[in-house]
């Protein structure tokens, strides 16, 4: 139930935040027994490099604060959808933070607004949405994979998300968002292999006073294809863009400064080159170091605006941009 | 269709003013005049149509660049143009002599005061153009896309949102907006983790109000969150939130407050913040003699904070309506805000005595009230100052296990943050971020990035308040 609001305290069945490191984060269920893997009850115990934790000793931690472990420190956190997004057990490829902040910010989404996400994958974009959107709007996240929904839905309910949220399988490119969401959405999501054939739909989902469709594919031929379609359909504005996050790391190098100019004149008394080489002069410099490697493609977003009904153009000249 | 009345443009109301690819913001009043370029436009036809109403220019006299509007519901495109006309294959024939076009500058112009609509005028181009045939059906288009701009004069009205927003001051001068790309916008809104209840804090030095107005945004409106924004000068920077059209309701849990004012407020008491006016109003005269002498446009700091103390003072006494005032201030430049200060010199004698509490006063007292009430659940900071010093001064503000963003333009103070954070041990998961974007053209067969892409992304710092 940690999703909804601000706690100080940690309480059972809370998801919390294991911050280890930079690189090392685990969400962990505040449970006194889990399930093994021969599906017996043991208790809830988590190993990290700093020792094994006692999960359910986190009961009446504040959050933000460290905890104990045998050799070692770690800190509990309460989740954010950043958070989540990092320590989301993965059920499908995710959308990461830079994408979804862009995905949020093109969809021009409120609290109120209601959206609709598809396919759920591991729920890392949904929780992101329901951030947004909550309390007076409403995701709808449709996957068409059973067990995927069955366990997106039983997150969002240990996050207390529920009442924001309605998730369904469903593959929408063959049947549709359904009847009742008809001109109800103000954004539609797509995360799919072939997104056109959801666009139909989308035309008819998407309320009459016009809406938003963003669509994210890891192809420029998915990309080509989708903005073919929209254009079709009346959609205007169409952008594409890709955004890729660098992280670079902050220290202090220490850099050895060579003295060649006293090698231009004689000097009797002793070799001055040489005695520089024994006392190194250095300057210490605050800089940044880029990785070594880093993601060099996610996903292109394509965003299209669909104006209200009132002023859409239904037979569009495929070749002009927009 | 069912329309609301948020989906009328009325007198007041911010809109967005889109001609072919180009963007402005406007504000409407009773006779209000809008320049594009070198074309005036009366824009008193927009009053009470809905919005994505779409006007075509009209002439008020042949040959003038003054327009009035005419609603219309269809637009012509100059697509059809090309339908019917044969193209080259390539470029082997054409040859860059300046005499492909027949017609003179001057005839052309004599074409565009005739009255003819644009579609007749570059029809004529193309007619008189010798090597357009020439062209590929795809440098046609180009060409076409080109006189499109020039030659048709339709515009349409678009509500503003955060994103049209953006993308016109992005486009227009991305400086006014502290460099500020759509992608560190976004994702200062996501490591903060702003959202529709708690308290955030903003610290902004000028960006137009383009991050308040976002933040104020994912609150949203009839909801529970507030925003203290927190600015170093005389006034906040607003226009950007009043170009949102935010309700009453939802603008009222958007507190500006001066940081010196709000910090001394809540460390040494309101009597210490008094004393310091009266103590420093008579300094002040032989400052701002010095000022306006030098007509300086960095200010001491100290200067700033009475400064502002005086402008909202000054405001209190005049018997403009608020929101009047805010409008003048807004748009005044800094020779004029000065000339204010000079008028406010006249009633200083009064103001030291006055008994009522003043605006910034119940502002700031209100922020501090809301401080001490809960933790910040989030912390922004949009700085063209130092960082360091910000962050340690409104950290002890942040709730613990909260999340803060920094976004300056430059790196290397990020980085001195980043240590100094660092070396206190109570943020983890610090990270220094940049980002890279860039967009597409797409298009059938001549898909690739955008020639030219925007490489002032700025960096951000995020991390973690912890015990």
């Amino acid at each position: 139930m940690s999703f909804n609001k601000v706690k100080e305290f940690i309480e059972e069945g809370d998801v919390i935040i294991l911050y280890l490191g930079h690189n090392n984060m685990h969400s962990l269920e505040i449970k006194a027994k889990i399930p093994n893997k021969n599906g017996e009850m043991v208790d809830n115990v988590f190993q990290t490099k700093y020792g094994a934790l006692k999960v359910f000793s986190l009961v009446g931690h504040k959050y933000g604060t460290k905890k104990k472990l045998s050799r070692g420190w770690a800190y509990v956190l309460q989740p954010t959808p950043e958070l989540w997004t990092l320590t989301v057990p993965h059920r499908t490829q995710i959308i990461y933070s830079p994408d979804i902040s862009l995905i949020l910010h093109l969809m021009d989404l409120v609290p109120g607004s209601i959206v609709i996400e598809t396919g759920t994958g591991s729920g890392s974009l949904s929780h992101a949405l329901i951030r947004v959107i909550r309390p007076h709007g409403h995701l709808f996240t449709f996957d068409f994979h059973e067990q995927r929904v069955n366990i997106a839905q039983a997150e969002f309910e240990k996050h207390g998300l529920s009442k924001f949220v309605s998730s369904s399988c469903k593959d929408v490119c063959i049947e549709g968002f359904g009847k009742e969401l008809e001109t109800k959405a103000d954004a539609i999501f797509l995360d799919l292999p072939h997104p056109w054939l959801a666009i139909d739909y989308a035309v008819s989902t998407l309320k009459k006073s016009g809406g938003k469709l963003c669509s994210f594919s890891p192809c420029i031929e998915q990309v080509q294809r989708t903005c073919a379609k929209l254009i079709s359909k009346g959609f205007i504005e169409l952008n594409t863009y890709e955004c890729l996050q660098r992280e670079v790391h902050v220290q202090y190098k220490n850099l050895p400064i060579l003295n060649l100019e006293c090698l231009q004149y004689e000097n009797v008394d002793k070799d001055m080159a040489q005695e520089s080489e024994n006392e190194k002069q250095e300057v210490k410099l605050l800089t940044a170091m880029h990785a070594r490697s880093l993601p060099g493609h996610t996903g292109f977003i394509t965003i299209a605006t669909l104006p209200p009904f009132h002023v859409r153009k239904m037979e569009i000249n495929l070749k002009s941009k927009d | 269709m069912c329309e609301n009345e948020d989906d009328i443009i009325t007198v007041g109301k911010y809109v967005i003013i889109k001609k072919q690819n180009f963007k402005k913001i406007y504000k409407v009043a009773t006779n209000g005049i809008l320049t594009l370029g070198r074309d005036t436009v009366q824009m008193h036809e927009i009053i009470g149509k809905t919005f994505w109403t779409t006007f075509e220019m009209i002439p008020v006299k042949k040959g003038k660049r003054t327009y009035f509007l005419k609603e219309v519901l269809e637009t012509e495109s100059l697509n059809d143009l090309l339908s019917e006309l044969p193209s080259g294959n390539d470029n082997r024939t054409i040859v860059d002599d300046g005499t492909s076009q027949k017609l003179s500058k001057e005839e052309i112009l004599r074409l565009q005061e005739s009255g003819k609509t644009g579609k007749e005028i570059v029809g004529s181009l193309i007619e008189n153009n010798k090597s357009f045939l020439d062209r590929t059906e795809y440098s046609q288009e180009k060409y076409l896309k080109k006189k499109e701009q020039k030659y048709l004069r339709y515009i349409t009205i678009w509500k503003p949102n955060i994103s049209l927003l953006h993308d016109v001051y992005f486009q227009l001068d991305h400086n006014k907006i502290g460099n500020l790309r759509m992608d560190s916008l976004s994702q200062l809104l996501s490591y903060s983790d702003v959202q529709s209840d708690g308290l955030y804090i903003l610290y902004d030095s000028g960006s137009h109000g383009m991050p308040a107005a976002a933040m104020l945004n994912r609150i949203g409106a009839n909801t529970e969150g507030h925003l203290i924004n927190l600015h170093p000068g005389n006034v906040p920077q607003l226009a950007l939130v009043n170009a949102m059209n935010f309700p009453r309701e939802q603008l009222d849990r958007l507190i500006n407050v001066n940081i010196y004012s709000f910090l001394r407020l809540y460390y040494q008491g309101e009597s210490a913040v008094l004393d310091k006016i009266s103590k420093k109003v008579h300094n002040n005269c032989i400052n701002k003699i010095k000022e306006n002498e030098s007509k300086n446009d960095d200010e001491s700091l100290v200067n700033n904070e009475i400064s502002q103390i005086e402008e909202t003072d000054m405001k209190e006494g005049n018997l403009n309506n608020i929101n009047e005032s805010n409008d003048k201030v807004e748009h005044s430049t800094n020779g004029s805000l000065k000339r204010k200060r000079d008028e406010s010199d006249t009633h200083e004698a009064v103001k030291v005595t006055v008994v009522k509490k003043p605006k910034w006063l119940m502002e700031t007292q209100y922020a501090v009230e809301l401080v001490k009430g809960s933790k910040a659940r989030g912390l922004v900071i949009v700085a063209k100052e130092h960082p360091l010093n910000i962050v340690t001064a409104l950290l002890p503000f942040l709730g613990f296990s909260r999340p803060f963003a920094i976004y300056h333009a430059h790196r290397e103070p990020l980085q001195e943050t980043y240590m100094m954070l660092k070396q206190k041990q109570n943020v983890i998961n610090l990270r220094l971020l940049s980002n890279f974007l860039r967009s597409y053209q797409v298009l059938p067969d001549r898909t690739h990035p955008d020639i030219l892409t925007s490489d002032t992304g700025g960096y951000l710092l995020s991390g973690y308040l912890v015990q």
